[in-house]
């Protein structure tokens, strides 16, 4: 599968980033090498492995429905962002 | 020419768990502050990790059943990617590939059955306020457990939309998975409707109507989407598939940014979550704690309450609850009460939160078929039921505290009679009745009431008067 510059700009489209020309130069190439390595995969006979997504084949980890005091306060987690206002995290407009 | 129209809606439903879905934060945060229920995990710090809510699992079995919905099994989360404020972590969790809730069906008032194609759990979004030059994001909202319920496209009309959101509520408020406060969002509906000329085979180009959250913007919205439609279809031009706002006050849609393609969000297993795997065991205790459902109360009082009465009860699950208890032969009197005094007062739904007890209400409906109230002494004992100082207190003594007992002892009521036949004033009523004038008898019914302090019982008091000037 070959990485083409568009699909660059529309990941990062996505993603809401502005990439400069190099930087959408050297991340294609990035990107090209990690799904050419990713595709030395496919040389493996997978036909008798099951799917799976997690290797520790835990099933059912769920908790009790029960409020338990936060770690972080309000102010602490606020202090973490750019900005606040009336207690809120301000961004630019989005709509 | 004649189109048909079909429609699909996705249903977001909030959960009513104490906490949100994969942290231990407060998940109620109706009347509290902006960003006060929010676990360092809902601001996806670095290495913080989900963890999953069983009672989130519970509650949609619960939601699942209420729907006639097979339950999975197996079900597993996945993160959808999208970038925006709301959702500090980047994507959503919810379950693509893997729903909990598979396939069942909702059965309308009308009797019409609308397929579910499936349903899942997920984590809700923050909610974004805009302002001029900037928004304001909180956080409250961040996964708290949403199920995002998705119909077959077996709706043909505005009407069967709105009956088939309003039943949808109905469902998870009777199930109790969701506060179901639609003026807090706790349930927002998808619609997306086509139009097909009548008689063809394939459905037309569809356009998709976003976050609708009253069942009457459904089912404008629905109507609006039709003639719109309708106008492109009947110029030989094509409707564009796209997603559209609805304004609440224009009565209108409009056409937003086209949105991600379903590759554009990138989905992939959440890494973080293992996968549920139930029992049969497991599902059928859960689901065996599903109450009475709205089919079944219709089942139940179908044949002794009118189906308009139904209908109306059928919006407040904690009535119906009540009326199941109350004793066979005094349903349609309380229901009635119901209906027509309860329902009437503007503070309806404050009073709806702490009923009467059964044993009240059945005295109340016993009192009154044994003429000890009359019907206007029975509606006032009735709101007076509701008043938290009354609570659990006995009808019977209420009811004589505020002096509504019916006077019924024949001789008592005589004397009263007797009384008021004696007075100048009743004269001329009483000659004018011997003479034929029949309504004057109303004037001496009126007359004995008022000398009785409104306790004697009116039908009572007409037939000892008929007696006494026959």
């Amino acid at each position: 599968m070959e990485i083409k510059r568009e699909d660059i700009i529309h990941l990062a489209d996505l993603s809401d980033f502005s990439l400069s020309e190099s930087e959408i130069t050297s991340l294609g190439q990035d990107l090209q090498g990690i799904i050419g390595y990713i595709s030395q995969l496919e040389e493996l006979d997978t036909d008798n492995t099951k799917p799976t997504y997690q290797v520790f084949e835990m099933e059912n980890v769920w908790r009790a429905d029960e409020i338990l005091p936060q770690d972080a306060t309000r102010e602490e987690l606020l202090a973490l962002t750019k900005e606040e206002k009336d207690n809120q995290i301000k961004v630019p407009k989005v709509l | 020419m004649k189109y048909i129209p079909t429609i699909g809606i996705e249903c977001h439903v909030q959960l009513a768990t104490k906490t949100k879905l994969f942290s231990e934060v407060d998940n109620d945060a109706r009347g509290k502050e902006p960003n006060s229920c929010v676990s360092p995990v809902d601001y996806a710090l670095p290495g913080m990790l989900p963890r999953l809510n069983g009672e989130a699992i519970k509650f949609a079995i619960l939601a699942g059943r209420a729907m006639n919905c097979e339950i999975n099994a197996y079900s597993r989360f996945d993160r959808k990617h999208y970038f925006y404020p709301d959702s500090p972590k980047g994507y959503q969790i919810t379950q693509f590939y893997h729903p909990i809730i598979g396939e069942g069906y909702v059965e309308l008032p009308s009797g019409a059955r609308i397929r579910i194609e499936h349903a899942h759990l997920e984590g809700d979004a923050g909610k974004l306020t805009h302002f001029d030059m900037y928004s304001l994001v909180d956080l409250n909202r961040v996964d708290t457990p949403l199920i995002e319920i998705v119909s077959m496209p077996d709706i043909h009309s505005a009407k069967d939309a709105h009956d088939y959101c309003k039943e949808l509520w109905r469902l998870m408020t009777f199930a109790g998975v969701s506060y179901g406060d639609l003026y807090n969002g706790n349930m927002r509906f998808d619609v997306n409707v086509s139009l097909a000329p009548e008689g063809a085979t394939e459905l037309g180009t569809r356009a998709e109507v976003k976050n609708l959250n009253s069942f009457r913007s459904v089912e404008r919205a629905v109507e609006y989407e039709i003639a719109r439609q309708s106008k492109i279809l009947d110029a030989g031009e094509k409707v564009v598939q796209e997603t559209r706002g609805w304004n609440d006050s224009t009565g209108k849609t409009t056409g937003q940014r086209s949105k991600e393609e379903a590759k554009d969000y990138r989905y992939m297993p959440e890494p973080d979550l293992p996968p549920i795997n139930l029992t049969a065991e497991f599902i059928e205790t859960e689901s065996a704690k599903l109450p009475l459902m709205p089919t079944g109360y219709r089942k139940k009082f179908g044949g002794v309450l009118k189906a308009e009465i139904l209908e109306v009860l059928l919006d407040y699950a904690e009535l119906m609850k009540k009326l199941a208890e109350i004793d066979e032969k005094y349903v349609v009197a309380i229901a009635n009460l119901f209906t027509s005094v309860l329902l009437a007062e503007e503070k309806s739904a404050e009073y709806l939160n702490d009923l009467p007890t059964a044993k009240q209400l059945n005295d109340l409906a016993e009192m009154n078929e044994k003429k000890e109230l009359s019907s206007t002494a029975t509606k006032e004992v009735f709101l007076r039921l509701f008043d938290p100082q009354m609570k659990g207190r006995d009808t019977k003594v209420i009811a004589k505290e505020l002096g509504l007992i019916q006077e019924n002892d024949l001789g008592a009521l005589e004397a009263i009679v007797d009384t008021v036949l004696a007075k100048p004033e009743t004269q001329k009523a009483q000659a004018d009745f011997k003479a034929g004038e029949e309504k004057v008898i109303g004037f001496l019914v009126g007359q004995v009431m008022k000398e009785s302090h409104g306790k004697a019982n009116p039908s009572a008091v007409q037939e000892i008067l008929r007696k006494k000037l026959a």
